[in-house]
């Protein structure tokens, strides 16, 4: 059964479009990023599943329910964490915990909730007090009591500090791995990445992109820049030797004992498995691998308002052949 | 159902309100001092009874003044404002997307702000009327009880009637300013223009009758439509039904009436008041003040994208 299925469905606000003809299934246990510039229908279609807005046209279901005429039980088993929302500012933690477990008439005490988010200290404070961060985890909190089947993200890690953002995926990976569903909307790229199973992506009210990460970085046609520095053997042959290869676009010689090869992502292997069949000895190897902002923009290429930030080319360096091919999270973190 | 969940946090979030502490404040000090002034200083101990304040009405025909209407002046713009805002506030700052995260439906949080936030005014009227109560006792003045306890609840629902008014402007209104400048106007419209307003329609429809078909309507129809319409508003509705336990249905339903209407219809009420105007007719119209902005604010509420 799917988890959240949107079919058809047409948002108009008087005249702008803000979501159109959308149709999107997220499997149950999944974890779904949903990225898209500003502007781009995120949020509203996140407000149509949990029936803020209602679709001018088309059908919204999640957990096998009508997300408008059976929002309350949508809402019961799913957990939320809107953007842009606000405390009560006189109430403490503790209060707004207790009101989300009643709302949900759940059974689990508050404390347990609280110490799960890291407010147990802070619970007897009025939330007003609390910094963006705290709020942000409270907000967390409230969404994690009653044990939902469906966790809704928007935006989550605005407002946190690093550390913050880290406990925020954590807390979600452990979710997913429980099998939770997860719809996880956001800009911050590397999160969506670092945790999502499926990505799509959105752009003037329309999904124009759903696949694996992988599955878009093929469609994507975004290269993938290897460098590597011979130890020993003939740089000449080397560089016929890789350009014979299937998905490498461009080879150069760029020193006297390295090359730059521009290839397909899932070429990258076979370079170096090639290189060392053939006894040509590797010494160092870098990838300049298209991360997911490059992937981004190569679907939003028309779209400007995008962040000048995610324009920035994330880089991975490897000097271990065998995992070279591998992302890790270190090059893309400086964001 | 979890309007429980959302009545217990509006209660929790609106009695942790300053502006509500120092209204509650205000309350007490005009209810008990007055109380205090007139029992303990002003009057002899003779004439130490609840009638002689609160029984009081006194109606010039261009201006009537009482401590009761004053009452009710005051805790009709505490309770409005303890409410205009409780729905758009939310709107503004982004907290109903917790509220509405939860499982909570439309119905949920308009029905559980209403009973959270009158409560919370209920509870500050309370607080007023036990002071005053201590006040009382140690002036030793008579507490004829069988007046003075129905006055309470009917303050206590004029309270109430209030919060509902403000409830339902909250959740029809679309942003905190179209909400506080309904309140405001509402507030107003009641408190100083409902007379002129009361007043007026007979007016219109007289010349209009003449002008369809020559009719006229006789000068007694039109006094009794412009007092009809002038109970049509809570505060005189709280006057009027708070007079009749100190005095008969017939001084009650002219206690804020104009010279010319008391005139013209005195002679009527005194040997019968018509059923409309009984003292049970203009409780309906005052507890429809609680249900009716509840049930259409709601039904805006309910269609609105957020």
């Amino acid at each position: 059964m799917s988890a959240i299925e949107f079919d058809g469905v047409t948002k108009v606000f008087d005249d702008i479009t803000a979501v159109s003809d959308l149709s999107l299934r997220i499997e149950t246990g999944e974890v779904f990023g949903f990225l898209g510039p500003n502007g781009a229908g995120k949020s509203t279609t996140i407000n149509m599943l949990l029936d803020f807005v209602r679709p001018t046209t088309g059908t919204v279901t999640a957990l096998g329910v009508d997300a408008h005429t059976d929002s309350v039980a949508v809402r019961r088993r799913t957990g939320v964490l809107p953007e842009g929302f606000d405390v009560y500012n006189r109430l403490s933690g503790r209060a707004h915990i207790e009101f989300a477990i009643d709302s949900k008439e759940a059974d689990v005490t508050p404390a347990v909730i609280l110490d799960r988010v890291g407010l147990t200290d802070a619970a007897d404070r009025p939330a007003g007090g609390y910094s963006k961060g705290m709020q942000q985890r409270l907000a967390l909190g409230m969404a994690l009591s009653g044990d939902p089947d469906l966790l809704i993200l928007d935006e989550p890690a605005s407002g946190l500090d690093p550390a913050g953002t880290k406990a925020m995926r954590d807390i979600v990976r452990k979710e997913a791995d429980s099998g939770t569903t997860v719809f996880f909307s956001s800009h911050v790229l590397e999160q969506v990445e670092a945790v999502c199973d499926r990505v799509g992506i959105m752009q003037a009210g329309e999904l124009i992109a759903v696949d694996s990460i992988d599955g878009l970085r093929e469609t994507a046609d975004v290269e993938t820049v290897v460098s590597l520095t011979l130890d020993t053997g003939d740089v000449d042959t080397a560089v016929d030797m890789i350009s014979d290869i299937e998905g490498v676009d461009t080879v150069m010689q760029s020193g006297s004992q390295s090359i730059q090869v521009s290839c397909e992502s899932a070429a990258k292997t076979t370079v170096v498995t090639k290189l060392d069949t053939a006894g040509i000895d590797v010494t160092d190897f870098e990838t300049e691998s298209a991360s997911l902002e490059d992937l981004f923009l190569s679907y939003t290429d028309d779209n400007h308002t995008v962040d000048s930030a995610t324009t920035k080319r994330a880089t991975n360096r490897s000097t271990d052949i065998s995992t070279g091919s591998s992302e890790t999270d270190e090059g893309t973190a400086e964001q | 159902m979890t309007w429980e969940a959302v009545a217990t946090k509006e209660f929790r979030d609106a009695i942790r309100s300053r502006w509500l502490q120092g209204a509650t404040l205000v309350l007490t000090i005009l209810l008990a001092g007055t109380t205090g002034v007139f029992f303990g200083v002003i009057l002899g101990s003779e004439a130490r009874e609840i009638s002689n304040l609160f029984g009081i009405f006194i109606n010039l025909g261009v201006f009537n003044f009482s401590f009761t209407g004053l009452i009710g002046l005051i805790l009709g713009f505490i309770a409005l404002s303890t409410t205009y805002g409780s729905i758009t506030d939310e709107r503004a700052s982004g907290s109903i997307k917790l509220l509405l995260s939860l499982p909570n439906d439309r119905q949920d949080v308009v029905i559980g702000k209403f009973l959270g936030r009158t409560a919370v005014v209920v509870a500050s009227v309370l607080i007023a009327f036990i002071i005053t109560f201590m006040i009382l006792i140690a002036t030793g003045t008579s507490l004829q009880l069988g007046m003075f306890l129905p006055h309470i609840a009917l303050t206590v629902l004029l309270g109430i009637v209030f919060a509902a008014i403000g409830l339902g402007i909250s959740a029809g209104a679309d942003s905190n300013r179209e909400a506080t400048l309904s309140a405001m106007a509402l507030y107003l419209i009641f408190a100083l223009l409902w007379g002129a307003v009361a007043s007026g329609i007979p007016r219109i429809l007289l010349a209009a009758t003449n002008q369809v078909n020559g009719l006229s309507l006789s000068e007694t129809t039109q006094a009794t439509i412009a007092l009809g319409l002038s109970y049509l508003n809570p505060l005189r509705l709280y006057e009027t039904l708070a007079a009749q336990l100190y005095s008969s249905p017939a001084t009650a339903r002219l206690v804020t009436a104009s010279l010319q209407q008391r005139a013209l219809l005195a002679p009527q009420f005194e040997s019968s008041v018509p059923p409309y105007f009984s003292g049970w007719a203009l409780l309906v119209v005052f507890i429809l003040w609680v249900i009716l902005p509840i049930i259409v604010g709601y039904s805006i509420f309910e269609r609105r994208d957020l």
